[in-house]
């Protein structure tokens, strides 16, 4: 919520300096013309401060609903969000036909588990880097993502995982075991098995081969 | 010169033959010539596969080939399809006649597969597209085992159907069909050996895991083969691939610690006694159908639906890429698929056969 907060401000401060900004281009014109501006530029000045302070204020007391991060790239180093943290994402390479840990950069929520699995999953769902595949049926969308107190994650996707797939047990395969590599690689302490569901309900399969009625681990 | 004399031994290794054996290891690998199509062996190629002790004669002005081998004299000329047994007055006629290249005699490919059963006693079949031939014991069926096929019952499913397509190629073909159409096919083969079979699916209709598994039991099956076809993400994967349903596979379900799951788990377990006579049937399955690849097929162990629940051993069979080219070819072609169905015809008679013996010192007769 801390990081939330900070990041609403920072663009007001930005805005600030632009205003200043154009100030000193106007230097050259009369005196009072440069009154006139000056004047202007106070108000504008106030008014800004006045705006901060209230939001400022209002953040205080209210928890601002903004959305979750794509968060804007930080200008001021005392100002930043979570720093940037890799994660890797298991997409196929369509060479080798193996998956393939790729490298992202993502701020992932520090204290939220359940917030953090949403981002990793999310990610796996949307990247898809020039000569990798990604296993999971384009479209697909995550509806939630929960962990309980066994340590078993319940991954809720959108009915696009089973009716996009493209079947066969090879690629069915791959697009159970690409979740499953990234959540692990992911939450190496937190989660222990994953169980697939599709718009809130257990399902018995994605492509009609794999039994996918459980929770569901890797060997080690 | 070096270089050539690498090229040609290179090429010559490319386009051998290879001899093998039932268990699809090989006896022997002969470089062959190949011209207008047709494959050619040396005359030397007799000793490495029929008779070490064999000799031969050529008499070049007359091309006439006389080759001595086990008590027999068998003469060849070239350029024609005829050739004469002695003593036997037996004639045997060749799809390509023996022929000359550089001057000495060569045998055509069919020569060691119509001798080669006469010779040696064995049955031969033969790959066109690979150069491979196999050599096996010929089918050993006794009439005491032709009673025990009468009480076998083998369930095959054809995957999909109705609803379901299953998987698709580009030219939209679906995987329900080519299964189906394959699974008749088993089944009409299958018969003629004297085996009962069920099909889980007569028709293009939606059948459920669970409607599949009670038709199996209903009609009290002994092997269940669940018929796939494959696709992957690249287009290059193609090949066929077994499946075996292991919960302890590349996928693995955990182990049992909450009291609420050991009752699933117990189902699961249970399909588990049967792991090791699936993994038999399997292996039957990969030995035979070996001889219609290039490379060997893979037998890949998963938690799999199609066979939860199946107190029999039970297998997937995945028959090739739908996304793959060739894969999409063979299994559009009815040459190719009636060999995959002998094949299977064939995995089926040695999983009985090595089950019967199995039982056979143990049990005795109801
Ligand atoms: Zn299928």
């Amino acid at each position: 919520m801390i990081d939330k907060q900070k990041i609403t401000t920072a663009p007001q401060t930005q805005n600030g300096e632009k205003g200043q900004k154009t100030v000193k281009h106007n230097n050259s014109a009369g005196f009072s013309r440069l009154l006139v501006i000056w004047g202007l530029t106070l108000i504008v000045v106030g008014i800004g401060l006045g705006v901060t302070l209230l939001l400022i204020e209002r953040s205080k007391l209210t928890v601002i609903p903004v959305a979750p991060p794509p968060l804007p790239t930080a200008a001021n180093p005392s100002d930043t969000p979570p720093p940037p943290q890799e994660v890797n994402l298991f997409l196929l390479d369509a060479t080798t036909l193996t998956l393939v840990p790729i490298k992202i950069e993502r701020r992932l929520h520090t204290d939220d588990l359940t917030k953090r699995l949403d981002q990793v999953v999310t990610a796996l769902i949307q990247e898809t880097p020039p000569n990798f595949r990604n296993t999971i049926p384009r479209g697909t969308e995550l509806n939630e993502a929960y962990i309980d107190n066994q340590q078993t994650a319940y991954l809720d996707f959108s009915s696009h995982l089973t009716d996009g797939h493209i079947g066969g047990t090879t690629a069915e395969l791959l697009t159970v075991t690409a979740i499953l590599k990234t959540v692990f690689d992911a939450f190496p302490d937190h989660i222990k098995q994953v169980q697939i569901l599709i718009n809130g309900e257990e399902i018995k399969t994605i492509a009609g081969h794999l039994n996918l009625s459980q929770p569901l681990q890797l060997p080690q | 010169m070096l270089v050539l004399a690498i090229t040609f031994k290179s090429t010559a290794q490319e386009r051998a033959v290879r001899f093998i054996d039932a268990e699809g290891q090989t006896l022997a690998e002969i470089p062959a010539h190949h011209q207008n199509d047709q494959v050619y062996l040396p005359v030397d190629a007799v000793k490495q596969v029929i008779d070490p002790r064999a000799t031969h004669q050529y008499n070049h002005p007359r091309k006439r080939l006389t080759l001595k081998t086990k008590g027999r004299q068998i003469r060849l000329q070239m350029g024609r399809s005829a050739i004469s047994i002695e003593p036997d007055g037996q004639t045997l006629t060749l799809a390509t006649p023996p022929i000359t290249i550089a001057q000495q005699p060569m045998l055509p490919v069919d020569f060691f597969r119509q001798l080669l059963p006469i010779l040696n006693n064995v049955e031969v079949i033969y790959n066109p597209n690979l150069n491979k031939l196999q050599i096996r014991s010929k089918n050993t069926w006794t009439p005491g085992e032709t009673d025990n096929l009468q009480n076998w019952t083998i369930i095959i499913d054809p995957g999909h159907g109705g609803s379901d397509d299953g998987c698709t190629s580009s030219t939209g073909i679906f995987e329900k069909n080519i299964v189906l159409a394959l699974a008749q096919q088993l089944q009409k083969r299958i018969k003629q050996q004297g085996i009962q079979v069920h099909l889980t699916r007569e028709k293009d209709t939606n059948k459920t895991h669970f409607e599949r598994i009670q038709i199996a039991e209903q009609n009290r099956g002994q092997l269940f083969l669940s018929l796939h076809c494959n696709t992957s993400f690249s287009p290059h994967e193609k090949g066929i691939r077994i499946y075996l349903n292991n919960p302890k596979g590349r996928i693995r379900f955990p182990s049992p610690t909450q009291p609420a799951l050991i009752g699933q788990q117990l189902k699961v377990l249970a399909q588990v006694n049967f792991l090791k006579q699936s993994q038999d049937f399997a292996h039957a399955l990969q030995t035979e159908l070996n001889f219609l690849t290039e490379t060997p097929i893979k037998t890949i162990n998963l938690p799999l639906i199609a066979l939860s629940e199946a107190y029999m051993p039970a297998v997937v069979l995945e028959l090739g890429y739908l996304s793959n080219v060739e894969d999409l070819e063979k299994l559009s072609n009815a040459e190719y698929t009636e060999n995959v169905v002998q094949a299977i015809t064939r995995a089926l008679q040695r999983y009985i056969s090595s089950i019967n013996q199995q039982t056979a010192p143990t049990a005795p007769e109801e």
